[in-house]
């Protein structure tokens, strides 16, 4: 389940960086068309993964449960981070990325 | 979409929204304590010990209680403790004097470990809330109706909420802090949005459960209007052997445990029912635990001879309609959930009855703005207000006090579950007065305030009351005693923030008046 965690909360912050308003509030600069399609791109196949390790761990009937508890989750922490502290909700998010191979090596 | 047909959801969904919002408020919190029911309850009857011992163990210990106290029963009933529920529970039913009657129920609970009896405090522990979520403590059936109906109106809440949300994607990450109206607007946007697949399944399967009493056509269409005909179908009741009249000896049920594991691939017990233990045609019926899939299976069982350990049949597996009604069964209750996920499903429950209160709050909010200047509020609003404030914070001091009664009555008291019920209650009626005659914002902070007091103070009322202080629940790792006190203490943290928010937004809007108001006297002069 933690692995599926940090793979959605990466995912869902590379969504919202894809978003050119969340990008320059972020990040301080506009992207441009082609990077903005990578980082959508990177986040869609995050959550995927996130979803194939939650159901590879557990099965589909409880996995697809986790996956759906950890997606909200993982969403409601970044919303309510972005605001008040958008430096860690960014740092937390390449600290997740980091950690996942880890978290699998575990899980695995 | 047209404009004119977004307009229609967003009228169903404020005015369907404000009318139930109070009610599903209530619904949504005392459901989501609910999730954590066992742990209520442990902590309301703390006599109750925890123990790690096995269900081998703690079966053979009800076997041998029972064999001394209750030889002669017909019906030995044997629920197993586990790692939620500490005491190991034993019924037995005395053999009726006349044909066709239902003996007499004797409840005990035992120590697992020692096998001595175990009274706890007389309580309705986390079973409160749980029955106050679908019956609203009313007679039966009118509570089941009246909390469907509101989940009927949730529903579509949730559905002309999203019609009515025009940038669900665009804003999907959006949440802007202070700024009044617009950060209510976004944070019941970002609940609602963001745990929208709990809304959804939890709603959807609310209606599930009792779709047997919502939608009887079918069943009554096809079993003509015979509705016990169809119970007996879909719960079909294991044929109970008949007293052979020879006396024998129950063999050790311990055994058996593995061999319904076996049956199971793996699944766990969680009660037993022994029909007629004494007599050589003794049968023993084996209940899987609910907690152990996400599908709930209504009554999963194997049943062996009591006296050989044969065994005499297993329910067959479940069938397609009845998965799909036992997924969203099993959905609802989370009893299959971990600590872990427990917790997930607690923080979505908060998600959203945070999502109720938040658009209770924007509506009142909206309609007040007209009436600033004068400060007088007409009728309705101020009796909107009396409820939003009776219905949130007044709730919570309820549930404080329902916990500060349990520690504070006399524990020989007659009647002493009962009282602690009544005093929540009470409570709740004493805010809804406090409400009428105070100003809003004063009620509000008062109210919540007092709510940040009474939780904040759980863990050193439990201190002073018992012995399983924290510094003691901590260390010996009873988590869900633990647990309890440390939620407590953090939502009395959140109360305190949110009542001096709510003190300090006051000042804020006092002070922006006074500035208002001598331009206006300035401009009259004039």
């Amino acid at each position: 389940m933690l692995l599926a965690l940090l793979l959605c909360y990466g995912g869902f912050t590379a969504l919202c960086l894809s978003m050119d308003r969340h990008h320059a509030e972020l990040l301080g600069r506009k992207q441009s068309a082609r990077r903005r399609q990578l980082i959508k791109l990177a986040g869609w196949l995050l959550l995927a993964s996130s979803l194939w390790a939650a159901v590879a761990s557990t099965g589909w009937g409880l996995g697809l449960v986790q996956w759906c508890a950890v997606l909200m989750l993982s969403a409601l922490l970044l919303v309510l981070l972005l605001p008040y502290r958008p430096r860690l909700a960014l740092s937390l998010a390449g600290v997740s990325l980091l950690v996942s191979p880890v978290a699998l090596f575990v899980q695995s | 979409m047209k404009e004119g047909f977004r307009q229609a959801m967003a009228w169903l969904h404020t005015w369907a929204g404000l009318i139930f919002g109070w009610l599903l408020f209530a619904i949504f919190l005392t459901g989501t304590l609910a999730y954590f029911k066992d742990e209520i309850s442990h902590w309301m009857q703390p006599e109750i010990p925890a123990r790690s011992v096995t269900s081998e163990a703690s079966l053979t210990v009800a076997q041998h209680y029972l064999q001394q106290h209750a030889a002669g029963a017909s019906r030995w009933l044997i629920d197993l403790p586990d790692a939620r529920e500490p005491g190991l529970s034993v019924r037995w039913q005395q053999t009726p004097t006349k044909r066709g009657e239902r003996g007499q129920f004797t409840e005990k609970l035992l120590d697992p470990q020692t096998g001595a009896e175990v009274q706890g405090r007389e309580t309705t522990g986390g079973e409160f809330f749980y029955r106050f979520h679908f019956q609203l403590q009313m007679p039966y059936p009118w509570g089941r109706w009246l909390s469907t109906i509101a989940a009927m109106v949730m529903f579509v809440a949730l559905i002309s909420g999203i019609i009515t949300h025009k940038k669900i994607f665009k804003d999907f990450f959006t949440f802007r802090p202070r700024k009044g109206q617009r950060s209510w607007l976004d944070g019941h946007n970002a609940v609602g949005v963001l745990v929208l697949p709990f809304h959804l399944m939890i709603t959807y399967s609310s209606l599930v459960i009792f779709m047997s009493m919502v939608m009887p056509a079918s069943i009554l269409a096809s079993y003509n209007g015979d509705v016990r005909a169809f119970f007996d179908d879909v719960f079909p009741q294991s044929a109970t052997p008949e007293l052979s009249g020879k006396p024998a000896t129950l063999a050790p049920m311990a055994p058996l445990l593995d061999r319904a594991r076996e049956q199971w691939s793996g699944g766990n017990v969680g009660r037993l029912t022994v029909n007629n233990p004494g007599d050589a045609n003794a049968s023993v019926v084996l209940v899987r635990d609910s907690a152990d899939r996400v599908v709930h299976d209504f009554g999963s069982a194997v049943t062996f001879n009591g006296v050989t350990g044969q065994l005499l049949g297993s329910t067959p597996a479940q069938s397609l309609p009845r998965a799909i009604a036992g997924s969203f069964y099993g959905l609802h209750m989370g009893r299959f959930a971990d600590p872990v996920l427990r917790w997930l499903y607690f923080i979505c429950g908060l998600a959203g009855t945070a999502m109720i209160g938040t658009g209770l709050v924007i509506w009142l909010g909206k309609r007040q703005l007209k009436h600033v200047k004068s400060g007088v509020m007409p009728f309705e609003l101020r009796l909107v207000e009396v409820l939003n404030i009776a219905s949130m914070s007044g709730l919570m001091i309820a549930v404080a006090a329902f916990f500060w009664a349990n520690r504070v009555l006399p524990v020989a008291m007659a009647g002493r579950a009962d009282w602690e019920v009544n005093s929540f209650f009470i409570v709740w009626g004493l805010s809804v007065l406090h409400a009428m005659f105070r100003r809003g914002r004063a009620a509000w902070v008062e109210q919540l305030a007092l709510a940040a007091l009474l939780f904040g103070a759980v863990p050193l009322l439990n201190a002073v009351t018992t012995p399983y202080h924290l510094g003691m629940t901590l260390a010996r790792g009873d988590w869900a005693m633990a647990g309890f006190d440390l939620t407590c203490l953090g939502s009395g943290v959140f109360f305190a923030w949110a009542a001096w928010k709510m003190q300090r937004a006051g000042q804020v809007e006092t002070v922006a008046r006074q500035r208002v108001q001598p331009i206006g006297l300035e401009q009259e002069a004039r």
